[in-house]
């Protein structure tokens, strides 16, 4: 997927959060979602065009059902798409999924290991799980 | 602004549609790990709408660099709406041209085009990093970090060790070094001295009249990495 117009139903908005690998796990989650686990019922969209107010953001976060995957608590994907007007219909925390891993050693900010790809793959499924259920839903509205 | 140690801060838009995205992301903490650990700090740019009164001063208190992934600019655009104006501003596209052509936004599908994308931006951001201290003031790049409000994001990566002449030297990210020489297969025999050398020189200033006891150090230390055993530390 490339910088192409915004299709698709449920929007996979991460945080990207630069400083720590919860940030870089938000990401990765989201690529899994909308390049492997449901490429038809989900799009991504760029954050920081949100931040910089751009009208075709603005509009898609509006239009769309999104679902947020922050890395931390600040929960600025959820924010930025609450301000922006967005419809958050979903708001993940990295955080949360690292109650069932105790000990677990993710990797850093740039470089994801064993036990990060584990729990993003986990958060990964859990967001397409709701992504086919948001999907579902706008398909019998229309 | 301190008055002790300045910092430039680097504010990447790591824009999720595009590969350009990843690449302005990795970049920065390469540079952040890397090439200037004791120079930089960073802030995640959703901040400057969600965060406090302190991060939103961000590009007031430090010289900004921005790092865009295309034209669209979000980085210098958001950070100058909502921090202050910046001291420069780089764009992927501009410094890679049509070399960004083929990589990727995941690092699942990470290869070799990607990190050759990655450093090379790094490097133009660390020399532009350095271009901005010089007009702010003196840098010592060997310096502690004294910031107060240096941001977490940016702790250095362990320094690998040499024995030179009998002193211990730390060579910042020494095993990210080797890594990135392994993937442009550059030999661990005194083939590779030359680009050993020049890889490491790129991060670690290395005395003339020291050249052979570095090269003879890399080239054991880089033997060893490559045989799959931990480098000192």
């Amino acid at each position: 997927m490339g910088n192409e117009p915004i299709e698709n139903s449920v929007l996979v908005i991460p945080c990207s959060g630069i400083g720590k690998v919860h940030g870089l796990m938000s990401r990765e989650a989201t690529y899994l979602v909308t390049d492997e686990l449901a490429p038809r019922q989900t799009g991504t969209l760029c954050l920081a065009l949100l931040v910089k107010g751009d009208d075709e953001a603005v509009a898609a976060v509006r239009s769309h059902a999104c679902i947020t995957i922050d890395g931390c608590a600040k929960a600025c994907a959820e924010k930025n798409v609450a301000m922006a007007g967005g419809r958050v219909a979903k708001a993940i925390q990295v955080a949360e999924a690292f109650k069932n891993h105790r000990g677990a050693k993710p990797g850093d900010a740039t470089v994801l290991a064993d036990d990060g790809w584990i729990i993003t793959r986990e958060i990964a499924a859990a967001v397409a799980c709701e992504a086919a259920r948001l999907y579902a839903c706008e398909e019998a509205i229309r | 602004m301190s008055t002790e140690v300045t910092k430039v801060g680097i504010i990447s838009c790591s824009g999720e549609m595009i590969p350009e995205g990843t690449i302005s992301r990795l970049a920065t903490r390469r540079v952040l790990e890397l090439l200037r650990p004791n120079a930089t700090v960073t802030l995640c740019l959703p901040l400057f709408l969600a965060g406090n009164e302190a991060e939103q001063n961000f590009a007031k208190t430090h010289p900004t660099i921005t790092i865009d992934g295309c034209e669209k600019r979000c980085a210098k655009w958001g950070t100058e709406e909502h921090s202050g104006p910046v001291s420069s501003a780089l764009v992927v596209t501009d410094i890679l041209g049509t070399q960004a052509v083929g990589c990727h936004r995941s690092s699942r599908n990470s290869s070799l085009p990607d990190k050759e994308a990655v450093w090379e931006v790094a490097e133009r951001i660390a020399a532009e990093v350095d271009t901005v201290l010089a007009e702010t003031g003196p840098y010592d790049g060997t310096a502690a970090v004294t910031s107060g409000d240096q941001c977490s994001c940016s702790s250095p990566v362990p320094g690998g060790k040499l024995k030179i002449r009998g002193a211990t030297v730390s060579i910042p990210g020494l095993a990210l070094i080797f890594g990135q020489c392994v993937a442009r297969n550059i030999p661990a025999d005194t083939c590779g001295c030359d680009a050993l050398l020049g890889a490491v020189r790129i991060y670690h200033r290395i005395p003339p009249e020291e050249e052979a006891d570095y090269r003879s150090a890399l080239l054991k230390a880089y033997q060893v990495f490559r045989s799959g055993a931990k480098p000192a530390k």
